[in-house]
């Protein structure tokens, strides 16, 4: 495979909620290997623009190719098996078991009449292990904590052996050891089993630790995309957000951090 | 095949075979069903000794009055019964997985309050013309919740979507509007108002072969396919969109569930009139348990309701024999208890 090609690309995206344009002309290419990180304020469109990638919502002009292929051809099911999301936070109205929550990731898979396989349980407690939620496969979602569950949605999420792995504010309630713990598992992730991680950020210092490349939003519009020392800097963040802000450099990395 | 090459069958990389424990679970359920219906046939205006009931089973006996009241009276009010608590509670569970609403029941999108004031139509014209309506009610009762479901549809569609709070809602309000129809009937009605009160509280006191025989096929062909959605309503209780990006066309789940469900609670509803609570506690009864797993949980619940709607119609016909009491009222008085008592056990132990 030509490693300059695509995963996703997008070409003059336009979404509107009724009258409210909430997205304008987004173009944008993720290629094999890219964490890429949605940042901007508030309303600026970014959960929207990962509805329009996961195929949630349809843009009303403009297309947004998967591989190579129109998104809307692309029946649902076969959605399932290229691209996965972790919500940002979401309530399991009954009480299933860790074991059975990342087990539905392999819903996409089986077969209605002939039921699931070994290899489903197989994957299933694979993810679990991975992401460090093996020792909970027992418990109620519904008995464990919040930085807990994010790991249990993130085995659903690869129990899906998805393509594309895409996050809404993964880690934004979650205290720092659950962080550096969260991130790791992605970065295991993103060099083992997906192509591409997409995720939504609030967090800029998060972004621009995790992203190799970050797509700031304004407005509905992709104010400026690139690297992170070429997106966070004192002129964007300004612009932006409308406020000021100090951004200092990582004491061990490369990388710009934001500071109040 | 699937489940040979590695390890034991029993233990498939931490999760168990739900196939075993679906089988086991079942035949557990076949066999209690039939021991509370054997226990209930015993019962009733006259007693039946065991022996005796064998005796007319085996002799297929219906020459003589015992063997009559077997087979035309108990066996039918059984099977009524039976079907009946299947389809309420079976209903209920799945209606309560594509809502996410552990509050939802059978009625709550609108089918029994048609089916009501399609009967107490039936009952008010009996009296006013002076036709004899009593075996068309279940035609009334049939057409009233057919016009209910079409309104619940018709007015919670939007474009092709069936969105989820305007189901709930459209529901609510159609059940609110029939009821308040229903009132305005009883409010103006004298000698029928006890037929009315009766249907509106259920009653399996009609049942016949000739009934069960129009009810069994529909429940079973729903049943079937409400347990084959299971899979997906599982995957309902992540969320609309964690649905979604599974691959599950949730519009149509919606719409699919919806219909069977509420054809099935119509078709048994209109012989049996409204028996309550079952189909709201028993799937909560089912998921303490063996969990929310609705491939499993669904057939549980349809099994105990089965039984305990026996057990409730047994009740019904026999405590202040030879008078009737509505057997709604018996599950409420049964069931209210039970629930409060697993519940809190499950609080308890901080499980569920």
């Amino acid at each position: 495979m030509n490693i300059k090609e695509p995963i996703v690309s997008l070409n003059k995206v336009n979404f509107s909620y009724g009258q409210q344009s909430v997205l304008q002309d987004i173009d944008l290419s993720v290629f094999p290997g890219d964490f890429i990180g949605i940042i901007g304020p508030n309303g600026s469109g970014k959960t929207t623009l990962l509805k329009l990638i996961s195929g949630i919502l349809r843009p009303q002009s403009g297309n947004i190719q998967l591989f190579n292929q129109d998104i809307s051809m692309i029946s649902r099911k076969k959605l399932a098996k290229i691209i996965s999301v972790v919500p940002q936070d979401s309530f399991v109205t009954y009480n299933y078991k860790v074991k059975e929550i990342v087990f539905m990731g392999r819903i996409p898979y089986i077969n209605q009449w002939q039921g699931e396989t070994i290899s489903d349980y197989r994957i299933s407690r694979n993810a679990m292990k991975k992401t460090d939620s093996f020792c909970h496969a027992e418990k109620g979602i519904h008995q464990i904590s919040g930085g807990e569950m994010q790991r249990v949605y993130i085995a659903r999420a690869l129990a899906q052996s998805p393509k594309i792995l895409m996050l809404d504010e993964f880690a934004s309630h979650l205290d720092l050891n659950y962080k550096y713990e969260m991130i790791r598992i992605l970065k295991d992730t993103l060099r083992e089993e997906v192509n591409c991680i997409i995720s939504v950020f609030h967090d800029l210092n998060l972004a621009s630790f995790c992203a190799n490349r970050l797509i700031l939003l304004d407005k509905g519009k992709i104010e400026i995309s690139g690297t992170p020392q070429q997106v966070i800097n004192n002129e964007n963040i300004k612009k932006v957000y409308r406020s000021k802000a100090h951004i200092i450099q990582h004491p061990e990395l490369a990388i710009p951090q934001v500071i109040m | 095949m699937k489940y040979l090459p590695e390890k034991n069958n029993k233990n498939l990389y931490g999760y168990p075979n739900w196939r075993y424990k679906a089988f086991f679970v079942l035949i557990f359920g076949f066999l209690s069903i039939l021991i509370v219906g054997f226990i209930g046939l015993n019962f009733g205006t006259i007693s039946i000794q065991p022996e005796k009931i064998l005796s007319i089973f085996w002799h297929h006996e219906t020459d003589n009055s015992l063997g009559l009241i077997i087979w035309e009276l108990r066996i039918p009010r059984l099977i009524m019964a039976m079907l009946t608590g299947m389809t309420l509670a079976g209903v209920g569970g799945a209606f309560q997985g594509i809502l996410r609403n552990p509050l939802a029941d059978p009625y709550i999108l609108g089918v029994s309050a048609g089916a009501a004031l399609g009967a107490c139509t039936g009952i008010a014209l009996q009296y006013t013309t002076g036709l004899y309506l009593m075996n068309f009610l279940p035609v009334f009762a049939l057409v009233g919740s057919f016009v209910s479901i079409l309104m619940v549809y018709l007015l919670s569609r939007k474009k092709s979507h069936l969105p989820m709070t305007d189901l709930l809602l459209a529901g609510v309000a159609v059940n609110f509007f029939f009821s308040a129809l229903i009132t305005l009937l009883l409010a103006v009605s004298n000698r029928e108002i006890h037929s009315m009160i009766f249907w509106l509280m259920g009653d399996l006191s009609n049942a016949n072969w000739q009934k069960i025989s129009l009810v069994t096929l529909p429940v079973f062909m729903g049943s079937f396919l409400l347990i084959f959605s299971s899979l997906e309503l599982n995957a309902m209780a992540l969320g609309e969109e964690e649905a979604l990006h599974l691959g599950i066309q949730t519009e149509k789940l919606r719409l699919k569930i919806f219909l069977i469900g509420s054809i099935m609670i119509a078709v048994v509803v209109s012989f049996t009139g409204l028996i309550g609570f079952v189909g709201l506690v028993i799937p909560h009864i089912a998921r303490l348990l063996v969990g929310p797993d609705h491939r499993i949980m669904l057939p549980v619940s349809a099994l105990i309701g089965a039984a305990f709607l026996i057990i409730c119609d047994t009740i019904a016909r026999t405590i202040l024999a030879p008078t009737e009491i509505p057997i709604g009222a018996i599950t409420a008085i049964i069931g209210a208890p039970l629930f409060i008592h697993l519940l809190k056990r499950r609080n308890d132990n901080n499980e569920y």
